[in-house]
């Protein structure tokens, strides 16, 4: 399976090259193009082929998700008999970013940040508690495990990590995701209530632990408020 | 006439140099500076070709079905050469392309200018374009003789594939096409509900040989998920 991430970092799209037996599951209505022969199926899950169980549990995760995680009830599956080509584009402007995740190798995202996966990869939707929705990224953070496979997160802007090793301080709407080691807690950006409240940094996260942080150059909560004192 | 394209591809803007005696026909909005030797009429806008009155109107309504202004600006230098600095509307990129023999057909807020030799009308595209999600209409773009130029705008990147017997394109990503090609519209999925679980719903499905441009964002889904966060209208 070749893969091309086009068009960074303002407008990033996904050209995936399928051969037959592959399968490429993207978020519900990223698609931007396909060979016409390729086949698309609309599934509960990531996984191709899950059992009775599996597919309860996704099927009430993925009700959670829909209606307080913000993302999409189901997620598309395009497989091929003959070598074809899938775009996949997101929503917001901004990257796309891909990863590799190898022997359970664990990337947690923020609600919305997945585009798409190929391979062995499987996702469980978190309950972040009390500190997932203060961190503005909703209540629910995806977690993905993968044992040999492909995952394509985006961002709003440009993305870039952070690799901690003690503690950082990050923007609560700027957090794309995360991976090794590290947990996280919700603060003010100091400065005592003054701060909290006339700084605008308002609350932030702190991680802590060693790992990597991957955060986003803009934020999308910021700029629809901005734009709401200007609507008519 | 010689074009340059700058700050591509975010913020794309076209720097047309027009000689002595050239013409650039610009949409309505879409200059945002010029040499001051520049002369503009505002026209009626349409096929250039259609004689008498009503058949300008005629003509200008049909672009207005595409969502294109009813008139159009005509740019012309006086005493030598001179400048124009055009724009698209959404953050994105802008490609100038040569009409050809075949004609083009664009999504109908892809155009921005074009040569005085291009006619541009709006066609009907039955419901199989109501369907698609672009509104009933669409433009089609052709030109008498070679060397024709059309500068378009999209939203996002715009990324040239070819069409190789068949392909099929999202509606919301779809900017311009060789008029050669033919297309219909069919369920992204092999049933309606997988077809609407998917979030595809409905797909263009092109046939044939030529080329397709198409925008790296969909602007009715950025559009809708800004205004899901906004309050609703009051009026």
């Amino acid at each position: 399976m070749n893969h091309q991430i086009t068009h960074d970092p303002a407008f990033s799209m996904l050209r995936v090259d399928l051969q037959p037996g592959e399968t490429l599951v993207t978020e519900a209505g990223a698609m931007a193009a396909m060979s016409s022969h390729v086949e698309l199926e609309a599934k509960l899950t990531i996984q191709p082929n899950p059992g009775m169980g599996a597919t309860l549990g996704a099927f009430f995760a993925a009700v959670i998700r829909k209606y307080l995680g913000g993302e999409s009830f189901f997620v598309s599956h395009y497989s091929t008999t003959t070598p074809g080509t899938v775009w996949v584009a997101p929503t917001v402007s901004g990257s796309i970013v891909h990863r590799r995740l190898e022997g359970g190798q664990i990337i947690t995202l923020s609600a919305g940040a997945y585009v798409a996966s190929a391979g062995n990869i499987e996702c469980i939707v978190k309950y972040g508690g009390l500190r997932g929705i203060l961190a503005k990224e909703g209540a629910f953070f995806l977690k993905v495990i993968g044992n040999g496979g492909d995952l394509w997160f985006n961002s709003f802007g440009g993305v870039d990590f952070i690799d901690v090793d003690g503690t950082y301080i990050v923007d609560n709407g700027h957090i794309v995701g995360w991976e090794g080691d590290l947990e996280f807690d919700i603060k003010s950006a100091g400065g005592g209530l003054m701060g909290l409240v006339a700084s605008g940094e308002g609350l932030v996260c702190e991680f802590k632990g060693r790992g990597r942080v991957y955060i986003q150059s803009r934020n999308f909560g910021s700029m629809t408020g901005w734009l709401l004192p200007l609507m008519p | 006439m010689q074009c340059e394209l700058l700050y591509q591809p975010v913020s794309t803007m076209a720097r047309i140099r027009l000689d002595a005696g050239e013409q650039f026909l610009v949409e309505p909005g879409a200059m945002i500076g010029m040499s001051t030797n520049m002369d503009m009429k505002t026209g009626l806008a349409g096929n250039s070709q259609s004689t008498g009155i009503l058949g300008k109107l005629a003509s200008a309504a049909g672009r207005m079905l595409t969502g294109e202004s009813f008139f159009q600006n005509t740019y012309m230098p006086q005493g030598g050469s001179g400048e124009l600095l055009l724009a698209h509307t959404l953050p994105g990129d802008m490609v100038m392309m040569e009409v050809g023999d075949h004609g083009l057909k664009l999504q109908s807020t892809a155009f921005v200018a074009s040569s005085t030799g291009v006619n541009i009308q709006a066609e009907f595209g039955g419901a199989r374009s109501f369907f698609s999600g672009e509104g009933l209409f669409l433009i089609s773009a052709t030109a008498q003789r070679p060397g024709e130029q059309l500068l378009v705008g999209a939203f996002g990147g715009i990324q040239e594939v070819q069409c190789d017997g068949s392909m099929v394109i999202d509606t919301g990503h779809l900017v311009a096409w060789d008029a050669n090609l033919t297309f219909n519209v069919k369920k992204a999925a092999g049933g309606w509900i997988a077809s609407y679980l998917s979030g595809e719903g409905l797909v263009c499905q092109f046939n044939g040989q030529g080329r397709i441009w198409m925008q790296t964002r969909n602007p009715q889904a950025y559009g809708t998920l800004v205004g899901s966060m906004l309050p609703p209208r009051t009026n």
